[in-house]
């Protein structure tokens, strides 16, 4: 005896203006009376701040109260019988209803490390007291209207960038110092969801071989408690585009595909913000890179070099 | 009526019985057209991957390897039909480079990339995570320890992990499939195991390609695709979003060479977002870049080429642009010569061999559908230019990468433009790749089409220039041999002298090995097959010193060509040549082991020394000539038929001398004696048989009588010596035996017959013969008796069929006219052969046997009377030819009125049977 929820799309990926469909699906080996087919749509930002970065009395609670941002109860079918098999109970809901006041606005779909937007579809079929009532819940994808969006292609906004020992902050090896590297280069710092994230980089010198350049993707979750935000980066992703000693002087490409659900536009709301950045990692060769080091920020490793820039990303149409 | 010869008119029966005899058009032997088109062997297709070279083929441990490789071509026909053609080359690639680079079985190797699967949590992974564009927890299959495992293991774990991709694959668990892929590919980031990367590549590469093609044929059912000539605009949106989600699956992948190696796998799937996918080959080509190992961004960049041509179109500048990078990897590898010391530069040189293959292979892919009119374009892309300016400006050209440019472009490019390139492969000389096999390429490419190239004494000059650079014998060897073809067609004489001089000069420095020994050899059929005439060749500087340089087998071949050479246009009279000749095939000889040697590989020595003793002529000089074979039998005392072809020459030396006639006798009796001596060295009889018979001719033709009694005793006593095992043995051997006896009884139609030995000595012999001897058939045996019969009868005659052309042999009807004596022994003979027939025809049980019965009935109706007794025994015979033959045979029917003309009535005919 079960029950789930079937989108029309496979991809479950919804715009707020259009119609969510799908189909409620029991899969029964009597048949059953109910009271009513309910299906409950419902939205919200999830935040929540880990101990460490929030006070000692936020911490306490952990959780903050969520941002709602809908929430929309429909009756697909009210009392009436359902057929032993399996029956397929189709429905079709508008998510973001212009005569409807919304509790809040439609951000897209994110799961981040502190705050989520979570989008959910349930389903409860009611069958009185004597029965427990039978649901299912599923998650669908929120992606922003294409009617607001700016057109593709976005204006490219690249910046260049030059990395040697001069532009690190924390102390580097020795020889590192001494040698000197320069790595140059451009990257976009505004990019569509869509698209990937472009870049160039070359090496110009180093007397030190190089190990390794990556280009580090990071989610950056501010939230805001009482007076204070609490900010939190983390890296999402790590894209390596030379590995080893690479040649000097010749062109390397950036290029990254963004991941889906670890993205969402860049929003600065009020109570909560989500940015995003790109660091560029450079690891030289050094015996201390064997050695286990216990702190790990970029920053206190003496053989690496980075840049970091923020990176805008757009929803484009 | 006792027995009687009949009295013939051997003239008058020959006119009459004679076939009208006219002159032919054209010789029996000469080639006609209409004949020789159907004797000409067809050429016989050879092997379909000869893009493999069996010298390079190991004997150990690639049958693993191959056999792999064929289970490969049946997995890939049944998933991707389409991409056949393609792969065919491809697979025959990585045959011969799993063949060029096997694995040992023993050396062990540390892994560190983990291809070991821990368990089976993956399997956990639902399809749903298929939406999540990121491939986070790889840790599960990490294994981090570095284990000592033997190459062979890490290889097997690679294939299991094959079959594992597949299985999960049809499981539905794509994710695990993928993230299977991703570990075997990580293998190819550590190239520390140099060298068995090239199997862990072939291995990786077939993983990778069938997870293209599951990728590819499930995104085009999703698309449902039927025909191949799609369009972008032609995919619905569900099976463009599941090729995306594959694009961002790969790419999140953190390692830059998993990464790429993947996208390439999936490359042909941008054909359903994009209408013209070409363009991601630059960027990948780009991203290339950043794999600073050379082994493994060598084979990165392999693997592009390879799956590039599985697009249908695409220009080849990103081909350009990868072996540009290429170069630049390269160079970075061989710095100049003085800065790098020995061991690292073995290092090196092994990592060398080890790109060669994927270089060629990219260059390959490059010249495949290259235009003409590009080419010059695309070398100047290359940085290939003999300007020098424009060379320095471009960075430099790797030679590795040039050698393999000059393999691939068109002859007549060459051809057209061989100056300009010679000056390039003198001006790049790195340490990547020897610059005198750069030299030697372009050379044997000009000799492929020797008569389109342009410029040539400039070439020419400018070969001369480079070839006297190098003073290292070797070098200088393969250099000349590569160029000797355009000096030759050009009739360079002068600078053919030149390099002789030249490898003269510098066989006096140094010893000549093997390696030279091949080329020299190689040098010489070129002079030798230019010059085609031996006076030419004589001429040349130094020839004797060249021939003596050499040794060996080197020596054994060039002796056969220069002897193969002076023996094919007709006689040799010239002293000199003769002499040198002879040296020439007494040092063949000496180079032949006959004890040792199988039969096929001294018989085509052995035959073009005789061929040449055969050849050579003196002309008049008959007695030098003579004095020239009694050498050469002393001389090639091992060959066999050389001794019997110096019994032919004397015995043609004496026809000539007596035909002349001014010689004197005592020079035929010379001849004679030399081959009274020759003959009994020859071991088998039936040689000798025939031999004896023949002298023995020329000795009745010049009258020797007692020669020739000498010489026919000889044969009789040959016959006795038959071995009668070999001639069981073989049936030409035996039918051989009779016909030289048959021609020995023609023969002795004209030996005088003495008192000491009588008359019928020879038959009398021949009959005690048959009888001894138990290995003669019956129809042998009646065929000799004829033969006797037919020789009795003549010699009874008083007019002989033939006699000896010179009057000085008395002939026998002359000696025994009325001499009853002689005659009555004859017919005694006859008696006993005539009995002794037709006993054979009846114990004969083959199939010849009507055949031999009418042949014998013919027989005695010419040869006798009819008397009761021939009748009788004519009667047997025809009986037995009818009971084998129809009556309307024509051989029968012919008989029976032969034997009606003849007044053989027969008694059967006459009345009925019985």
């Amino acid at each position: 005896m079960s029950v789930e929820i079937k989108l029309s799309r496979f991809n479950r990926i919804y715009r707020p203006g259009e119609l969510l469909e799908g189909k409620i699906i029991t899969t029964l080996n009597s048949s059953i009376s109910y009271q009513s087919i309910r299906l409950t749509l419902n939205g919200a930002v999830n935040l929540q701040v880990r101990g460490g970065l929030a006070g000692v009395i936020e911490s306490l609670y952990g959780v903050i109260k969520p941002i709602p941002i809908m929430k929309k109860v429909v009756d697909v079918r009210s009392s009436g019988k359902i057929g032993s098999g399996t029956t397929e109970i189709p429905f079709s809901v508008i998510l973001k209803d212009p005569k409807e006041k919304n509790l809040g606005k439609f951000y897209e779909t994110f799961h981040g490390g502190n705050i989520s937007i979570q989008y959910l579809a349930t389903v409860d079929i009611a069958r009185g007291y004597l029965h427990k009532p039978l649901s299912a819940t599923i998650e669908f994808i929120v992606e922003s209207d294409k009617d607001n969006l700016p057109p593709k292609p976005i204006p490219p906004d690249m910046v260049i960038f030059y990395i040697t020992q001069d532009t690190q902050r924390h102390t580097l090896i020795s020889e590192l110092k001494s040698g000197g590297f320069r790595i140059t280069g451009r990257i976009c710092t505004q990019c569509s969801l869509s698209d990937p994230i472009n870049g160039e980089l070359t090496v110009e010198a180093s007397v030190v071989p190089i190990r390794s350049i990556d280009i580090h993707l990071l989610r950056v979750e501010s939230i805001l408690i009482g007076e204070r935000i609490a900010t939190e980066s983390s890296v999402i992703q790590e894209t390596q585009i030379a590995d080893g000693d690479v040649c000097r002087g010749m062109t390397l490409p950036i290029y990254i595909i963004l991941p889906r659900l670890l993205t969402c536009p860049t929003i600065l709301a009020g109570p909560f913000s989500i940015e995003f950045k790109l660091s560029i990692v450079i690891t030289f060769e050094s015996d201390l890179y064997k050695k286990p080091s216990k702190a790990d920020p970029v920053s206190s490793k003496p053989w690496m070099a980075t840049e970091s820039m923020p990176l805008e990303l757009v929803r484009t149409a | 009526m006792g027995l009687e010869f009949r009295r013939r008119d051997y003239r008058a029966e020959e006119l009459a019985l004679s076939l009208q005899r006219g002159r032919a058009d054209t010789h029996p032997l000469s080639a006609s057209s209409s004949s020789s088109s159907h004797l000409q062997v067809e050429e016989c297709e050879s092997g379909k991957d000869d893009f493999c070279d069996p010298l390079r083929v190991s004997d150990g441990s690639t049958e693993m390897s191959s056999s792999d490789v064929n289970r490969e071509d049946a997995c890939t026909e049944a998933t991707a039909p389409s991409q056949l053609k393609t792969m065919k080359g491809w697979i025959s690639y990585k045959k011969m480079l799993m063949q060029r680079f096997p694995v040992s079985k023993t050396s062990p190797m540390s892994v560190a990339s983990g291809v070991h699967v821990k368990g089976t949590k993956a399997i956990e992974k639902s399809a749903k995570d298929l939406h999540s564009g990121e491939l986070d927890d790889d840790k599960i299959f990490d294994d981090k320890d570095v284990k000592g495992i033997s190459q062979q293991e890490h290889l097997s774990k690679l294939h299991a992990l094959k079959d594992e991709i597949n299985q999960y694959w049809c499981a539905g668990d794509r994710v695990t499939s993928l993230r299977l892929s991703i570990k075997a590919v990580r293998s190819l980031m550590d190239s520390s195991a140099i060298q068995i990367y090239p199997t862990l590549f072939v291995l990786a590469t077939d993983i990778m390609d069938m997870l293209g093609d599951l990728v590819w044929n499930r995104i085009k059912e999703k698309a449902e695709i039927t025909e191949e000539n799609f369009k972008a605009d032609d995919i619905c949106f569900d099976a463009k979003e599941t090729c995306n989600n594959w694009f961002s699956k790969v790419g999140s992948i953190r390692e830059l060479l998993p990464r790429i190696y993947l996208e390439l796998a999936l490359l042909p799937c941008w054909r359903f977002l994009h209408d013209h996918p070409e363009n991601i080959l630059k960027r990948l080509v780009e991203m290339t870049r950043g794999i600073a190992d050379p082994l493994a961004s060598a084979y990165c960049r392999l693997y592009l080429a390879q799956c590039s041509l599985r697009l249908s179109q695409h220009d080849t500048g990103f081909l350009i642009a990868c072996i540009n990078d290429l170069k630049l990897v390269l160079a970075r590898l061989t710095p100049a010569r003085e800065t790098v010391n020995g061991n690292l530069y073995g290092n090196i040189e092994l990592l060398l061999t080890l790109v060669e293959p994927a270089i060629e292979y990219v260059i390959k892919c490059l010249f495949k559908d290259l235009k003409k009119m590009e080419i010059s374009k695309m070398l100047l892309a290359l940085g290939l230019s003999s300007n020098l300016s424009i060379l320095s400006k471009n960075h430099s050209c790797i030679s590795v990468v040039l050698h393999h440019i000059l393999k691939e472009l068109p002859v007549e490019y060459i051809c057209s433009n061989a100056v300009e390139l010679l000056h390039l492969i003198e001006i790049i000389d790195d340490r990547s790749f020897d610059q005198s096999l750069n030299f030697n390429l372009l050379g044997h490419r000009l000799c492929e089409l020797v008569s389109q190239v342009s410029n040539v004494h400039l070439l020419v000059d400018k070969f001369i220039q480079v070839l006297s650079c190098h003073a290292n014998l070797h070098a200088y060897l393969m250099l000349a041999d590569a160029y000797l073809d355009i000096i030759l067609e050009n009739h360079l004489g002068m600078l053919l002298n030149v390099i002789l001089d030249g490898i003269l000069e510098r066989v006096r420095d140094e010893r000549i090995g093997e390696n030279e020994l091949v080329i020299l050899q190689s040098v010489f059929l070129k002079i030798l097959t230019h010059f085609g005439d031996i006076e030419k060749i004589l001429a040349l500087n130094h020839f004797a010193d060249f021939l003596d340089m050499m040794h060996g087998s080197a020596r054994n071949s060039i002796n056969m060509h220069i002897l193969n050479m002076a023996t094919r246009n007709g006689q040799i009279q010239d002293p000199i040549i003769i002499e040198v000749l002879l040296e020439v095939a007494q040092a063949l000889y000496n180079g032949l082991d006959f004890s040792n040697m199988r039969k096929d590989e001294y018989q085509h020595p052995s035959r073009l020394i005789s061929r040449f003793v055969y050849m050579v002529d003196h002309g008049m000089e008959v007695e030098s000539h003579l004095r020239f074979l009694a050498q050469c039998r002393g001389a090639f005392s091992g060959i066999n038929e050389l001794q019997e072809n110096l019994v032919h020459s004397s015995n043609n030396l004496a026809v000539k001398a007596m035909r002349n006639g001014n010689s004197s006798m005592s020079f035929v009796k010379s001849c004679l004696a030399f081959n009274e001596v020759t003959i009994p060295a020859i071991p088998a009889n039936l040689r000798q048989l025939n031999l004896y018979i023949e002298t023995a001719e020329v000795a009745l033709l010049g009258g020797f009588v007692s020669h020739l009694d000498g010489l026919l005793n000889a044969a009789v006593n040959c016959l006795q010596m038959i071995d009668p095992v070999n001639v069981m043995q073989m049936a030409e051997d035996g039918d051989e035996a009779i016909s030289l006896i048959c021609k020995l009884c023609g023969m002795s139609v004209m030996v005088p017959g003495g008192v000491e030995p009588e008359v019928a000595y020879i038959p009398k012999r021949l009959l005690s013969f048959l009888n001894s001897q138990s290995w003669i058939l019956p129809r042998m045996k009646a065929k000799i008796l004829s033969a006797i019969v037919f020789l009795s009868a003549a010699l009874s005659q008083n007019q002989l069929p033939y006699h000896a052309v010179s009057g000085k042999v008395i002939c026998n009807y002359q000696l025994f006219v009325g001499f009853p004596s002689a005659h009555q022994e004859l017919l005694s003979l006859s008696h006993i052969a005539l009995q002794g027939i037709v006993n054979c025809v009846m114990q004969e049980s083959s199939k010849e046997r009507g055949k031999l019965a009418l042949e014998s009935c013919n027989c005695v109706a010419s040869s006798f009377m009819a008397s009761d007794e021939t009748l009788e025994a004519c009667s047997k015979l025809v009986e037995i030819a009818k009971s084998c033959y129809s009556a309307d045979d024509k051989f029968l029917q012919s008989t029976l009125k032969f034997l009606d003309a003849s007044q053989f009535h027969l008694l059967c005919n006459s009345g009925p049977v019985g």
